[in-house]
């Protein structure tokens, strides 16, 4: 049952040219015109349209307008209550939810007698109401575009209804020209116009025809339509396989199809467009098949086969239109509507290849995008370095992770079983530039530290000495260090920073330490350039030059400096600490691996590192020019952190054993994660200034919260292994732990103490009191086997074993555990944990003073806590600056309702 | 979403009183066996399939038993058949036992959406229980009607007097069979076949139709399948892990059907747009892992969902994350990007980072801030990019693509993770 419209076809059809589809005098209502979709989309085609939209249904938001370029459109409860507010129109677009698009369909034609067409936009409609939809225009005398649909649009009128052809910028895409253009893809629409536009060809009408099962205005309909519209002298397809809408249909004028789809038939359901599902005699081949027939052609188009006849040609590739559109004109001697704009060769647009070399096939060079996205893409590359998304930053860290498998810690990356191997100024920059460091920059490192480090003549040393006097343990002394290493006393150094940033934003400078950077293309206006100058009050520093000297001698490179050096003047040691590490921070941030915030903030880390080192050195071995004996130019020119860091522990610099083993030690004492507590400290510190707004922030504040959170029980147990391993050696004759041939019979020892403490545990039990804990032994993770191992253990002997280093606690651990399970004092061979890893290779450092007297049990105990301090010093600062650069303001509180009271 | 066979169908088929076979499911006991045999002295034994299984691929498959032990034997052998056709295979899981319907007549009876009429469309002939195909066009009625009206009895009087009906079953199917229409109509169905309906001679002689198999398609998007109450594992058959989990999120507003395509793939393409997606799929071919079409404008948090299963199962195989779509209308570049790389980021974050490399072609509403922050994340984690606009053609940025996958698969995977210090 059907009215009866276009006299020759056996269904009603009421467009008889495809300039009919969308028209200027054509008035337009929405359903749901405030629903998501339309709500975006609706504006900008009313105003394309020069304003067609005369009113939109938003049941119980009658009154509401709609706001849009062209004026606002008002809303109205039902399709009734706008035709009775005077509004007329002939077409209906329904952005309704699928469950509401037939009766919107029912309303629309129900209500209004001047109804002529439908565009319906909304997807995944049930078949069920398609083919109700179907019934009710047909009896009703009405045309229905879509649904799954994105809508109609005319070039020649700049009409656009229903849906977003074009997108947000229809007139980029919608050209006028000669080409109608039909499509199953709502997406393709606009391309294939888009692409069409790259051979010179425009567009007449474009209609998207949704691929449900039920496609009410088909290919047929538009082959109706196109060959009565003289304006139209070709047209192009797109179609995807599934249905019998294109089947000997008798094309009027040139037409390109374009089939896509040969992959479907391996499925057996519907995929993507409901109705594309691949049944008998319709699928991708057969559609092929059926237009190679209607163009007389020797199959597909290609730009190796350019099959092609006056009627047309098939293509399996949108890419493919414009020149097959082009070679079948071409053989009807017509020729493009306008010259070729633009080309759909590969035009990258943003790139980072992270620092890797890819082959040229791939490392495609960037071509700078059309406007207005050019403008857009250089304002995202005006912001140099890495964004990071704020969040709330409870327990969580984007630099730390422990694997709670393993038990192993990852900074940025690299677990602290790596860094222990590392040398110990790389891991003092891992954290705030994210990558380990190389020599050259390891070295600039050691100078900006070096260069902080003696603390003669400065308040610190007063203060630092009199927490000490107070009997403070190490922590403490570093902390009123870090308290007096407030933002004042860095604000210059990060200013210098800051200059050099914004003087080098825009430069292109790929690496800090590029030698062939031409500098003189840095403008720097007066007053920058006073910044970076030393004052007269620094006129008795004596350190800038010998900065400068050990640069020299060390054969370090900075653009930076070489900048700074270019103005010929004294230059504070701020700037050159800038400099430093700008130089070291710069190729992590333009390759966006650290943050801009992370670069200007570096020096008051540097800072911080040399001052809390350098307050653990009691005060009377800071001298002016020489610290513990060691003169300033040697230690600027030849030290390393690691002989810095084993200095303030042991007050001499130390062998080359030495020195691995303190920085095994620290690197394995970096971080347990953002659960610990020294880090929770460290990251409530930043939360509580608020994050969000970094400038205030204070840095050293934050150093001091990890500080506080740490103390006899974490990190000051590190003495326990020490004293355990010192009471089993008492009155040995041990000189040398680090030779094999020490005569002591380790397995007696052992199995000595293996007996007692079984004993002990024994008499313990019979009391019904708890059985002390051995220091270095056992592991809630690692037990339960015949024989147990601690990875992390396991992988620091191992590299001592590869090297020939011996280590008689280490070995003395290694029979304990062996010897405590067979005189049955434990009920399987324990794990030597990293604990007594840490507890012999710190004794056996300090082993030879102890002997000797020079150092005391109370000097082993405070040694085991400093070291375990400037290992989380390292951490804390990867934890400070990432929540610095990700936290939100007061991330780390617990909600109330979270917390306990208990009685 | 299909159904075939008897044991469901009769289910179905009594919800608007068509008359069908006897039919006892895989668990039946062997004394129901027995009483199906006494009672009707013939039973067929047939494989029980999931999902769609036509009659094409299914000879041999059928069972026919007069005897318990002959009916225990055809149990035996087809209990776990498995039907090819084309590519698809299905295994039985189970066997049906049906009652024999002795007849002389055999009809052919099916309710279709036809695209050729666009309205729904009833196909019929006397000649039934075989392929419709082998028939003679003469011999079979394909007929539209009203979808408003529906089948009435005189469409189907109608094209039995044309195509030469024996007179004795025109009735009884004018009687029965417009009740079709209302199971298929009223119950979200898009297609139903009944072949054979073997026409039973009652003691007065007169014939009742008896439906002896049964096939229909449901409607995904209609929410009346939920009427008939169907349990969830009928539709099951096939659809791997993957596909579950992520077509739970299936809604009107963005992403259609999600594919995998080979398991073994190493391109991950979230693809936008269903042109986009064939052309994406097509091009790729086997270096695809799913198909996919996320399109229609998905708000930030399903996107987030969508992605996050996509990369728990299959990141660690990917070599490429491929976004690939044309210059979309009304999808927002930056919800979707930003839900991407979010999840991204969190997978990273969970489960480990992997060595990738990124590929976008793409345009839309949002475009450059929405690469923008997908870079930001990428950057943050280390992963290679390129983005291409819209004015990249869509199959050049597809060939790109593969050919970064190539050189993934020639040590630029090995290379990546070790610049990312993992293992590949």
């Amino acid at each position: 049952m059907y009215r009866q419209g276009i006299a020759s076809l056996p269904y009603y059809l009421g467009i008889d040219r495809l300039d009919q589809i969308a028209t200027p005098e054509d008035r337009v209502c929405v359903l749901n015109i405030l629903g998501g979709e339309s709500r975006t989309v609706t504006p900008v085609s009313h105003a394309f349209s020069g304003g067609n939209v005369v009113f939109g249904t938003s049941p119980g938001r009658s009154g509401q307008v709609l706001k849009t370029p062209a004026g606002d459109i008002p809303v109205f409860n039902s399709v009734l209550e706008g035709l009775k507010a005077g509004h007329r129109f002939n077409t209906g677009v329904v952005y309704l939810p699928p469950s509401g698009v037939r009766d919107g369909v029912a309303e629309l034609i129900r209500v209004n007698p001047d109804l002529r067409k439908i565009v319906i936009i909304t997807e995944k409609i049930a078949v069920h109401d398609a083919r109700e939809i179907r019934a009710m225009a047909q009896a009703n005398g009405v045309d229905i575009v879509g649904g799954n649909c994105l809508g109609v649009a005319d070039s020649w009128s700049r009409v656009r209804i229903g849906g977003a052809l074009g997108g947000d910028h229809p007139e980029e895409s919608l050209l006028k020209g000669s080409v109608a253009v039909f499509s199953n893809s709502g997406g393709f629409t606009t391309t294939i116009a888009q692409y069409m536009a790259t051979a010179g060809w425009g567009t007449t009408t474009l209609i998207s025809s949704g691929k449900d099962v039920y496609i009410q205005y088909g290919a047929r309909d538009f082959a109706h339509g196109f060959a009565n519209d003289p304006r139209s002298r070709a047209a192009v397809l797109y179609v995807e396989p599934g249905g019998y809408y294109e089947k000997d249909i008798d094309w009027s004028k040139p037409v390109v199809a374009c089939v896509v789809g040969r992959w479907k038939s391996k499925l057996t359901r519907a995929v993507g467009h409901a109705g594309a599902m691949a049944g008998s005699g319709d699928s991708a081949e057969d559609k092929e098949r059926w237009f190679i027939e209607a163009f007389g052609t020797d199959g597909v188009f290609t730009a190796e086969t350019p099959h092609a006849s006056a009627k047309g040609a098939l293509v399996t590739n949108i890419a493919d239109i414009p020149a097959a559109l082009t070679a079948v004109m071409a053989l009807n001697d017509m020729q493009p509507d306008f010259p070729p704009r633009g080309s759909l060769a590969l035009k990258p647009w943003i790139a980072n290849d992270q620092g890797l070399h890819l082959p040229p096939e791939v490392a495609l060079p960037l071509v700078t995008a059309p406007d207005p996205y050019a403008g857009q893409i250089t304002a995202l590359s005006d912001q140099i370095g890495a964004v990071i998304a704020r969040q709330g930053m409870k327990d969580k860290s984007g630099a730390s992770v422990m694997d709670p498998k393993t038990q192993v810690t990852s900074v940025h990356g690299h677990t602290v079983l790596d860094l222990a191997l590392q040398p110990l100024n790389a891991m003092f920059a891992l954290p705030l530039v994210h990558e380990l460091a190389d020599a050259h920059d390891r070295a600039l490192l050691d100078i900006a530290v070096s260069a902080e480090v003696n603390l003669v003549g400065d308040p610190i040393l007063v203060a630092t000495d009199a927490a000490r006097d107070a009997g403070n343990a190490p922590n403490a002394i570093m902390a009123v260090a870090a308290a007096i290493t407030g933002p004042r006393r860095v604000e210059r150094a990060l200013a210098c920073a800051q200059a050099l940033v914004e003087l080098f934003a825009k430069s292109d400078l790929r690496d800090g330490r590029d030698e062939a950077f031409d500098i003189s293309t840095i403008a720097v206006d007066d007053e920058t350039r006073k910044l970076f100058l030393a004052t007269q009050d620094e006129a008795e520093d004596p350190r800038p030059e010998a900065m400068l000297e050990a640069m020299a001698a060390r054969g370090g490179r900075s653009v930076f400096l070489r900048l700074l050096q270019s103005f010929g003047e004294r230059l504070s040691r701020d700037a050159i600490l800038a400099a430093f590490t700008t130089t070291i921070a710069w190729g992590p941030m333009v390759r966006k691996r650290i943050s801009r915030l992370t670069t200007e903030t570096l020096p008051w880390y540097l800072r911080l590192y040399g001052v809390m080192v350098g307050a653990t050195i009691p005060k009377e071995h800071h001298q002016s020019g020489s610290l513990w004996g060691i003169p300033r130019s040697e230690r600027f020119q030849n030290w390393t952190m690691a002989d810095l860091c084993c200095l303030a522990m042991t007050g001499k610099k130390p062998g080359p054993t030495e020195a691995l083993y303190i920085q095994i030690l620290i690197g394995l004492l970096i971080s347990n994660g953002p659960g610990a507590i020294s880090a929770q400290g460290a990251k409530g510190a930043v939360a509580a200034d608020g994050p969000q707004t970094p400038e205030r922030v204070q840095i050293n504040k934050a150093m001091i919260g990890f500080l506080t959170h740490s103390g006899y029980s974490h990190g000051g147990n590190g003495f326990e292994g020490m004293a355990f391993l010192l009471d089993q050696f008492q009155g040995c004759s041990l000189t040398d732990p680090t030779d094999p041939a020490h005569g002591l019979d380790l397995k007696a020892m052992a199995h000595k103490f293996a007996l007692s403490y079984k004993a002990e545990k024994r008499y313990a039990k019979e009391l019904g009191q708890e059985v002390r804990a051995l220091p270095g032994v056992h592991h809630p993770v690692f037990k339960g086997k015949p024989e147990n191992f601690d990875p992390r253990e396991r992988f620091i002997a191992r590299f001592m074993e590869e090297r020939g280093e011996y280590n008689i606690f280490h070995d003395f651990y290694r029979h304990l555990v062996r010897e405590l399970f067979e005189v049955g004092a434990s009920p399987y061979v324990f794990c030597v944990n990293i604990d007594a890893i840490i507890a012999a290779l710190l004794l056996s450092v300090l082993w030879k003073d102890y002997q000797s007297g020079a150092l005391s049990p109370r000097d082993l105990e405070t040694a085991a806590f400093t070291v375990f301090l400037f290992g989380r010093m390292i951490g804390a600062a990867a934890e400070i600056d990432d929540h610095l650069n990700r936290g939100r303001n007061m991330d780390t509180r617990t909600p109330a309702a979270a917390c306990g009271h208990v009685l | 979403m299909q159904v075939t066979g008897m044991l469901t169908g009769a289910r179905l088929l009594t919800h608007v009183g068509f008359p069908t076979s006897e039919v006892l499911g895989p668990d039946a006991t062997e004394d129901q066996i027995q009483a199906l045999i006494d009672k009707h002295k013939l039973i067929f034994v047939k494989p029980l399939f999931r999902g769609g299984v036509g009659k094409k691929g299914k000879a041999g498959l059928i069972g026919r038993a007069r005897d318990l032990k002959t009916a225990l034997a055809e149990k035996e052998r087809l209990y776990f058949a498995e039907h090819r056709h084309g590519n698809a295979v299905a295994k039985a899981n189970g066997v049906t036992f049906e009652a024999g319907v002795p007849a002389d007549h055999e009809v052919y009876f099916a309710i279709t959406d036809d695209t050729r009429f666009r309205a729904p469309t009833m196909t019929i002939t006397h000649r039934g229980g075989v392929d419709i195909e082998e028939l003679d066009k003469s011999e079979i009625a394909s007929v539209p009607f009203d979808a408003l009206t529906g089948l009435k009895a005189f469409v189907v009087a109608n094209a039995l007097t044309r195509i030469g009906a024996p007179k004795e079953i025109i009735s009884p199917l004018v009687q029965h069979l417009p009740k079709l229409w209302e199971l298929m109509h009223h119950y979200g169905m898009t297609t139903l076949e009944l072949n054979p309906i073997r026409m039973l001679a009652g003691k007065d002689g007169r014939l009742t139709p008896v439906a002896c198999d049964f096939k229909c398609g449901f409607d995904r998007d209609d929410p009346r399948v939920g009427r008939l109450g169907l349990p969830d594992y009928l539709f099951a058959a096939d659809i791997s892990d993957f596909e579950q989990e992520v077509n739970q999120l299936r809604t009107h507003q963005g992403q259609s059907d999600v594919f995998v395509i080979n398991d073994k793939g190493t391109i991950l393409a979230p693809t936008f747009g269903g042109g986009a997606n064939s052309l994406v799929t097509e091009v790729l071919g086997d270096s695809a892992i799913i198909s996919s079409d996320f399109g229609g404008n998905p708000p930030y948090e399903k996107m987030k969902a969508v992605a996050s299963i996509c990369y728990r199962h299959f990141l660690k195989q990917t070599n490429v994350l491929f976004i690939i779509g044309g210059k979309s209308n009304n999808t927002d570049i930056l919800e979707t990007f930003r839900g991407m790389g979010d999840a991204l980021r969190e997978h990273f974050a969970k489960h480990g980072p992997v060595p990738l490399y990124v590929v976008v072609g793409r345009g839309g509403p949002n475009l450059v801030r929405g690469m923008g922050n997908l870079a930001d994340t990428l950057d943050s984690l280390g992963v290679p990019y390129r983005f291409f606009g819209f004015d990249s053609a869509i199959s050049e940025v597809v060939a790109y693509a593969k050919q970064v996958d190539q050189w993934m698969r020639s040590g630029g995977r090995d290379e990546i993770a070790r610049a990312m210090n993992i293992s590949a």
